[in-house]
């Protein structure tokens, strides 16, 4: 308890630092707000009140007061390309990219456990150099090609879906996720090729320990002792590493979204970053950065509650 | 070790890498045809012993592209891995040699920033500084100083009380001497995987972002931004896609294996 306590003042305090890194860095390169809404044929009495509604005129320090308050109101401000609020913009966009990140979790954590269990069974073998082969091209092949031939062979040879053309996810929701299943299929092939080379090497690690000697010499089949007990003592580091797949997750998705036009938060990111809809980009860093930061603490809580050594305070 | 074993991934990486970085050396001085001269007669011609890979749209060589592409991925990359492995291991040396207050700072700052998807904190640097060869690889290189910050500022802290260290103090060394002399060549078995992985992730994410439209801006094309042409031509032209993102995937997958068996290399020498 006390440490779930500490771990959320930590995330907490980290939000608060990357928040207002970010502001700051965009109050230094974005030039004037005013200027960019208004254009450049403004008259200074004009960019002057506009300043003044924005609340541009105020110290920094309360901007960033006012801006973190508008945050956690769901007042991001005001789009400069597309004159709506920010938070309008962004919403629809997080429950797709959400939705996305979801379905590819699971497909990592589904696919991978089990063929790293199997995928032990190669270790020293001659096949081994193939699997380790596979496993590095599997991670070499960026998810943007994986991305363009998926949406080639599933989208115009077999017409299983229409690359371009996005269900709604509220009016047609099982097109939809057919949809995004493909993109996160996309997604989650190089973070499988990682989570099952991280799990392999942590289950070779746990196999020359003395309790799997001891529980093989007491007569146990090795594959009984290699699911019941060593799979548990490889969980810890299993599930820091996909606290961190959720995190690397949103970066993939950027490039996946513009594969599959899935309307998604990294498409918008993108877009925003080339019309320099600097509000947007903004409140969507901060939206991303809480997303990475929340997922490690996940992780790092459910392995407390997981293995007893962690919340004892010794060392797993 | 006495007998010398043949290290397979190490031998197949070179291979593939050297293939690769051959051909993109020779893309530099000669390329079959012009990469941007475009041929109206022969528009979306597959691949053929004039047109290797085929051409595009416009009746480009896609060969020729690819080469100039592969050419100006690489250098983005390798210029990428060295700003971050220049800075990041002064830093790492630096901090783990001396320790103190600026190292428990920095390696917090350091936590914090790897745990962000690197795609997303070079996204950041361009929307601040803007799109281009120039800024891909300020953003990039940036974003990969703190794992090369990590790697040698752990090797440093294990090697500074260590005994011919403490000798070679005691005998007068200077602590820039002993930096350089005797703790840097010992780190590198820690470096070069660091290294290969970087050239990889420097290859991935520049392909990205140049996939993204916000990487190179044309007239320089790079394999990502050819890749994204190739995208809006796939039911027309699919052999373009095909070609260079094999390509991209390629030099990735020859990196790696060079990783791979400097690892192997390195469990093998210590056991």
């Amino acid at each position: 308890m006390k440490y779930a306590l500490k771990r959320i003042v930590t995330l907490l305090l980290t939000m608060l630092l990357v928040s207002f890194l970010t502001f700051a860095a965009f109050e230094l390169i974005s030039g004037d707000p005013a200027q960019t809404i208004l254009g450049t044929e403004a008259t200074p009495e004009r960019l002057a009140a506009l300043r003044h509604e924005l609340g541009l005129d105020l110290p920094f320090l309360t901007r960033y007061i006012n801006w973190l308050a508008g945050f956690f109101s769901g007042n991001l401000g005001i789009s400069f390309r597309y004159h709506i609020p920010v938070w309008e913009l962004i919403a629809p966009k997080l429950e797709v990219t959400l939705c996305m990140c979801l379905v590819s979790f699971v497909i990592i954590a589904a696919v991978s456990v089990p063929l790293a269990i199997w995928s032990y069974r190669f270790v020293g073998g001659p096949l081994d150099f193939i699997r380790t082969a596979f496993n590095q091209l599997c991670m070499a092949v960026p998810t943007f090609f994986v991305g363009i031939l998926m949406s080639w062979v599933f989208g115009i040879v077999l017409r299983l879906f229409v690359p371009g053309d996005f269900p709604d996810l509220h009016t047609d929701f099982a097109a939809a996720l057919g949809h995004l299943f493909f993109a996160a299929v996309c997604l989650s092939i190089p973070r499988i090729a990682m989570t099952v080379r991280m799990m392999r090497s942590t289950v070779i690690g746990e196999m020359q320990k003395a309790y799997v000697r001891t529980a093989i010499s007491r007569g146990n089949d090795r594959h009984a002792v290699l699911t019941r007990h060593v799979l548990k003592n490889s969980l810890v580091s299993a599930i820091t590493f996909l606290g961190q797949t959720m995190a690397e997750l949103v970066g993939g998705s950027v490039a996946v979204e513009q594969v599959f036009s899935v309307p998604g938060l990294g498409r918008l990111l993108v877009a925003s970053i080339s019309t320099r809809d600097y509000p947007v980009v903004e409140a969507l860093v901060v939206i991303l950065a809480f997303w990475v930061v929340l997922a490690g603490t996940v992780a790092d809580l459910m392995n407390q509650w997981i293995d007893p050594r962690l919340r004892l305070g010794g060392k797993a | 070790m006495n007998k010398k074993r043949i290290n397979g991934y190490l031998l197949a990486g070179m291979i593939i890498t050297g293939l690769m970085l051959l051909m993109m050396l020779i893309g530099a001085f000669h390329t079959p045809f012009d990469p941007n001269a475009m041929d109206p007669t022969s528009k979306f011609q597959g691949p053929s012993l004039t047109h290797l890979f085929g051409t595009d749209n416009f009746g480009r060589d896609i060969f020729s592209r690819m080469l100039k592409g592969g050419g100006t991925t690489l250098a983005i990359a390798l210029a990428t891995v060295t700003v971050g492995a220049v800075f990041g291991t002064l830093i790492g040396a630096l901090t783990g040699y001396f320790g103190g207050i600026v190292d428990e700072v920095l390696m917090r700052l350091n936590d914090a920033l790897t745990a962000f998807p690197s795609i997303l904190l070079a996204l950041l640097v361009i929307s601040l500084v803007g799109s281009g060869k120039y800024n891909v690889v300020l953003a990039l290189g940036l974003v990969f100083i703190p794992s090369f910050a990590r790697v040698t500022r752990t090797a440093f802290a294990g090697l500074r009380d260590v005994n011919y260290i403490t000798s070679a103090r005691l005998m007068g060394a200077s602590d820039l001497r002993i930096m350089a002399v005797h703790m840097l060549p010992n780190t590198v078995r820690v470096l070069l995987p660091a290294i290969t992985i970087g050239f990889n992730n420097a290859v991935l994410a520049e392909a990205s972002m140049s996939f993204l439209g916000i990487g190179v801006t044309p007239p320089d094309a790079s394999l990502g931004y050819m890749l994204s042409e190739a995208q809006s031509m796939l039911s027309r032209a699919p052999w373009y896609a095909l070609t260079t993102g094999c390509v991209i995937a390629l030099l990735v997958f020859g990196a790696g294996l060079i990783g791979e068996g400097l690892q192997k290399m390195d469990r093998e020498v210590a056991a």
